[in-house]
């Protein structure tokens, strides 16, 4: 089954949406979604105890990632 | 739970007839029960005769003969969001079984063509030890493991990805997706334990299901 909802965007947080959607070929709806379970994949390592780490191209830069 | 989807046909490579076979989104404990008391035991007995014969598990096609399916099930049942997995049923016998990530970090392209751009990710595939060449003498259903690959591609459509798909094969398996289902091969991982990774671009997703063509006679 699935649900409406209405999300209140700003225009420079509409403009990032619509950015993302046409880079990646998806609609709103399916860019949140991705967007969802990337979260959600990652919050679940950390939950767990796991780090997730970024790092630089040149490999001279990595720094933890948090999320909220 | 588990829901049909569609039937399709299976080739008996036995028979040389053709038999419709279930395609499954979902998992019950029947199907559980069929890789623990009919498959497991043939692997078991195969690993045994190689172990003695010096083969190793690539040559006679079972590296994955290990693969605990009901831990892999629970996580996928407990997390719809994120997985899914997939049964294929022929002749009161479960033939295949597939877990696909739909989302996470997993689930980038890292193909040329899309760098980045969002995938389904075949995380577990197996077939039943009946139905593979090198692990028996007469498999019995040829082609579980391209419905299942064809049903990854189709969920890739479905959630917007343009039948983009991605996973790491086992040595034994490489030249299945590579050179039977004409799947990139983009190197070894070192990040995933050597493993060769593989890709469905979305050039190739679209034709993807057409026949192959036959050879011209000369």
């Amino acid at each position: 089954m699935k649900r409406t909802m209405t999300l209140n965007l700003t225009d420079a947080e509409m403009g990032v949406l619509e950015a993302l959607c046409e880079e990646k070929g998806l609609s709103k709806t399916a860019l949140v979604r991705q967007a969802l379970r990337l979260y959600k994949s990652i919050d679940d390592r950390l939950a767990k105890g796991d780090k997730v780490f970024i790092e630089s191209a040149d490999k001279t830069d990595k720094a933890e990632l948090m999320v909220l | 739970m588990k829901t049909p989807i569609t039937t399709v046909p299976l080739k008996n490579r036995v028979s040389g007839q053709f038999e419709d076979a279930t395609l499954f989104q979902g998992i019950d404990a029947d199907n559980l029960a069929h890789i623990e008391t009919r498959w497991r035991p043939l692997f078991g007995l195969r690993r045994f005769e190689a172990g003695r014969s010096g083969e190793n598990l690539s040559e006679i096609n079972a590296e994955d003969a290990h693969w605990e399916w009901g831990k892999k099930a629970i996580a996928a049942i407990r997390d719809p969001f994120l997985y899914d997995i997939f049964i294929l049923e022929c002749g009161g016998n479960t033939q295949a079984i597939m877990l696909v990530r739909k989302g996470g970090e997993k689930c980038f392209s890292r193909h040329p063509d899309h760098p980045r751009a969002p995938l389904i990710y075949v995380d577990f595939l197996s077939t039943a030890p009946w139905n593979r060449p090198r692990l028996v003498k007469e498999p019995v259903y040829k082609g579980c493991g391209r419905v299942l690959v064809a049903t990854a591609v189709n969920l890739s459509f479905e959630e917007e990805m343009a039948g983009r798909i991605g996973l790491h094969a086992l040595p034994g398996a490489e030249t299945f997706y590579s050179a039977q289902l004409g799947m990139t091969d983009l190197g070894k991982d070192r990040e995933y334990r050597g493993l060769r990774y593989f890709e469905l671009p979305a050039s190739q997703a679209t034709t993807f299901f057409l026949p192959e063509p036959k050879p011209e006679r000369s």
